[in-house]
């Protein structure tokens, strides 16, 4: 009941904001936290983590973790997924984006396996923001924070870069494993011309 | 008195072996900050005692429409005040002179100085060597590019000048004598070298001055406008096109690279045309470059800010929404350019998103899974169910291709129509250039930009090769990016061929000697190009391609290797660079003479031509 109240209401948002401007003055820093959160927790259950699963093609998972002096670009030439399970969890989190009523991101991050300690980005999104991506970066470190979401399960809000709230949910496969997660993200002031590149 | 201590120091100085001195030097030999040639243009160079006739005249020549340029050199070993100008008798002030004073980067990487970026000064040219900000330890030359534009409507003959410099009480002066031939450089260039860059947040980093004194307003005001229409017309000017890439990975779209959309589904449309417009309008009708020695032009080709986000929601892939937003706006686009008459230049659907930038399920540019195909298809379709059959509007569908060029060559025929290609993977296909142009489809190569440290005959190898192998020209990936610090610790300038002009209280880019170079170039093929009467092509493509780097027109299209068949998938970096050796050792074969040979070809017959 509290869920549909919860989703009710989140209707409504879309109902009165169509789809979100591009800048929505007025909009604390508090307020986007909230919404981005109440985002956060409805994406952990409408993301499909199976379907996440799918998405890197197998010949991709071997050259992700593959390095040759000679070819520095072998990993990213190579970067492959399947269209059907992307393009559908990609609406998914476009879907989920335009429930704020401010520009936000719903990226969607997955460890790797067989690559303890790192972390990418498989999915971003039409504003192109994000609080940890390195731009260009096929993998990464994991940042200590998505290390929580993945260990624990639990939702983590990063307010700690100035101007930036960004939730951290996880996602769920049918076994109950959380096997990815979703960055739920804005700024308080977006630059137009940022990675227009 | 005054006169007695002019004799004493004069003798002094004689005495001392005081040497100050004017000099002048070919465009390709660049000279150093103690006045010797650079490092990397020794091989083979022309000394720059090949200017001078036996009487110590510069002789200088050119066809009309174009620019003679060569390196003035001011050399004052023991320092202190100078000052330097080019000037022409009262009679032949109708030749137009540019001074630019060549700035000496410090390159990090070899820890020696080079001339690359031109700052633009005034007659007479006065300062003190060392210059106080270029900051060079026993600085004891200065060179200076000079750049003569010969009119079109000029009288053919010969024109006299003289280079003078002063220093230390002395005036040293040096005649010179240009030929203005009959012969005039048409107005449209044979190749055409594009400048690639990704959208604007770089003028905001490289102009900090402007960016503060107009804040939040920067980028929809009337000066960052300006600023991207100077960027257009330092390439105009240099016999090149401009590019700007409008749009992100993920499809975000710069507000200034797209008109404004509302709605959604059917009721997606255009619905402000502003920031658009102040864009593109000068660009598109010409007026920009009214002000130009080549005249008001339209730009040839320009980017659109369609990508898979823009102008259709991917929310609504593979469904009748994305079709509906797609044409609607695309057809509103179409009108629009219709209305405004800018119907010269060529309109890009290009799609520049890589996978590996985790936004979008296939690979826009370059790709390497044949299964990306279908989405080319697919916008294909749709661009063609936008416009009207009849719009006189050129819309052209653009793919930069590499890995998977030759199957796309067949897939995509009639659906892609302008090609721009790997330079490398080009090379294996002897066969393409006929088969895409006798279709009607657009090609350029890309790839680089040759550092400051390579030597100066480099920067004509993507223009020559353009030439030889029949195409429409070169595109080099990135202009406009000098570094951080370009001016104390430059990276080498591989992604510039321009510099920001703020520190010089230019708010505008300065142009780089391998910019003039590769525009003298240019328009020396564009000279050849018109001297070609009715003799064979390939004649003239064997006789330049020999006096450039000996080479013969099979080396330019060597053997097709076994990997050119091979599916994108299987192909690797390291499979192409080892099997795109005869193109690199054609590039290794030139030098700061090549160009120079070429030239003087193409003089020898301009001038014999009636």
């Amino acid at each position: 009941m509290r869920r549909f109240v919860f989703l009710a209401s989140l209707l409504m948002w879309v109902v009165v904001a169509g789809c979100p401007a591009m800048d929505q003055p007025g909009v604390s820093k508090a307020e986007m936290s909230r919404q981005l959160e109440d985002i956060a927790r409805v994406a952990s259950v409408m993301v499909d983590g199976d379907v996440c699963k799918r998405i890197m093609t197998k010949r991709a998972l071997e050259f992700i973790a593959k390095s040759d002096p000679r070819d520095p670009a072998l990993a990213g030439d190579n970067f492959d997924v399947n269209d059907e399970p992307y393009i559908q969890t990609k609406k998914t989190l476009i879907r989920l984006s335009r429930l704020a009523t401010f520009p936000c991101d719903v990226n969607l991050w997955m460890p790797i396996e067989g690559m303890p300690g790192k972390i990418q980005v498989l999915i971003r999104n039409v504003h192109e923001i994000s609080r940890f991506w390195r731009w260009g970066a096929l993998i990464q470190d994991m940042p200590p924070e998505m290390k929580i979401v993945l260990e624990t399960g639990k939702r983590l809000t990063a307010t700690d870069k100035p101007a930036w709230v960004a939730v951290l949910a996880p996602v769920y496969d049918s076994l109950g494993d959380v096997v990815a997660l979703v960055e739920v993200v804005g700024q308080e002031k977006l630059d137009a011309q940022e990675n227009v590149k | 008195m005054r006169a007695l201590y002019c004799f004493l120091f004069s003798l002094l100085t004689s005495i001392c072996g005081y040497a100050a001195d004017i000099d002048a030097c070919p465009d390709f030999t660049r000279v150093d900050p103690q006045g010797a040639i650079v490092g990397a243009d020794m091989q083979n160079a022309a000394p720059c005692a090949a200017l001078y006739d036996s009487k110590g005249v510069i002789r200088l020549r050119g066809a009309r429409g174009g620019y003679v340029s060569f390196h003035l050199v001011a050399k004052v070993p023991e320092g202190g005040r100078y000052s330097v100008q080019v000037r022409w008798k009262q009679s032949d002030i109708a030749l137009e002179t540019d001074l630019f004073r060549e700035w000496f980067h410090f390159i990090s990487r070899s820890r020696r100085f080079c001339p690359d970026a031109l700052v633009p000064v005034h007659m007479p040219y006065r300062s003190v060597l060392p210059e106080p900000d270029n900051k060079v330890d026993k600085q004891t030359a200065q060179s200076f590019w000079v750049d003569i534009y010969i009119p079109p409507n000029i009288t053919p003959g010969v024109y006299s000048g003289e280079a003078v410099m002063e220093a230390a009480g002395k005036r040293f002066v040096k005649p010179i004598a240009l030929e203005a031939l009959a012969a005039v450089i048409p107005s449209q260039e044979s190749v055409t070298v594009d400048h690639n860059c990704y959208g604007t947040a770089f003028l905001a980093q490289q102009y900090p001055e402007l960016r503060r004194k107009l804040g939040d307003s920067f980028f929809a005001s009337k000066e960052f406008f300006g600023l991207i229409h100077a960027y257009h017309r330092i390439f105009y000017e240099h016999l090149g096109t401009f590019h700007q890439l409008g749009y992100g990975h993920g499809g975000k779209v710069g507000p200034e690279f797209a008109p404004a959309l509302t709605g959604s589904g059917r009721m997606k449309r255009i619905a402000d045309w502003d920031l658009y417009d102040k864009h593109y309008g000068p660009l598109l009708d010409g007026t920009a470059f009214s002000a130009t020695r080549r005249g008001p032009r339209p730009i040839p080709y320009v980017y659109l800010p369609i990508n898979p986000e823009w102008p259709a929601s991917f929310l609504w892939w593979g469904e009748p929404g994305y079709e509906t937003e797609f044409v609607n706006v695309v057809r509103q686009m179409e009108e629009h350019f219709r209305s405004k008459g800018w119907t010269h230049t060529v309109f890009e659907m290009f799609f520049n998103h890589k996978k590996r930038y985790k936004a979008f399920p296939w690979d826009g540019d370059e790709v390497k899974f044949s299964k990306d195909n279908r989405y080319f298809l697919e916008y294909g379709r749709l661009l063609q169910k936008a416009l009207p059959p009849d719009s006189p509007v050129k819309f052209r569908f653009r793919s930069d291709s590499s890995w998977t060029m030759q199957e796309q060559f067949r897939v995509l025929a009639g659906v892609v129509n302008f090609w721009v290609l790997g330079n490398s993977e080009f090379s294996w296909y002897k066969y393409a250039p006929q088969m895409l142009k006798s279709r009607g489809d657009i090609v350029f190569v890309y790839g680089g930009t040759p550092t400051i440290e390579e030597n100066s005959g480099a920067i004509t190898f993507a223009p020559f090769q353009s030439w030889i192998w029949g195409i429409d020209g070169y595109v080099r990936w990135l202009t406009t990016s000098p570094g951080p610090d370009p001016w104390f610790h430059s990276d080498g300038g591989g992604v510039t061929l321009v510099y920001p002009g703020e520190r010089f209280g230019i708010e505008a880019p300065m142009p780089s000697i391998r910019l003039k170079l590769q525009r003298n170039c240019v328009q020396d093929l564009t000279l050849l190009e018109s001297l070609k009467g009715s003799k064979p092509t390939d004649f003239f493509r064997n006789e330049a391609a020999r006096r450039y780097n000996a080479s013969t027109m099979d080396d330019w299209w060597p053997p097709k290797p076994a990997v050119a068949d091979l599916p994108g998938e299987e192909l690797t970096n390291t499979l192409i660079e080892e099997n795109s050796q005869p193109l690199r050792r054609l590039a290794e074969k030139v030098n700061s003479r090549s160009w120079l040979n070429v030239r003087g070809w193409i003089l020898e017959m301009a001038s014999e031509a009636k």
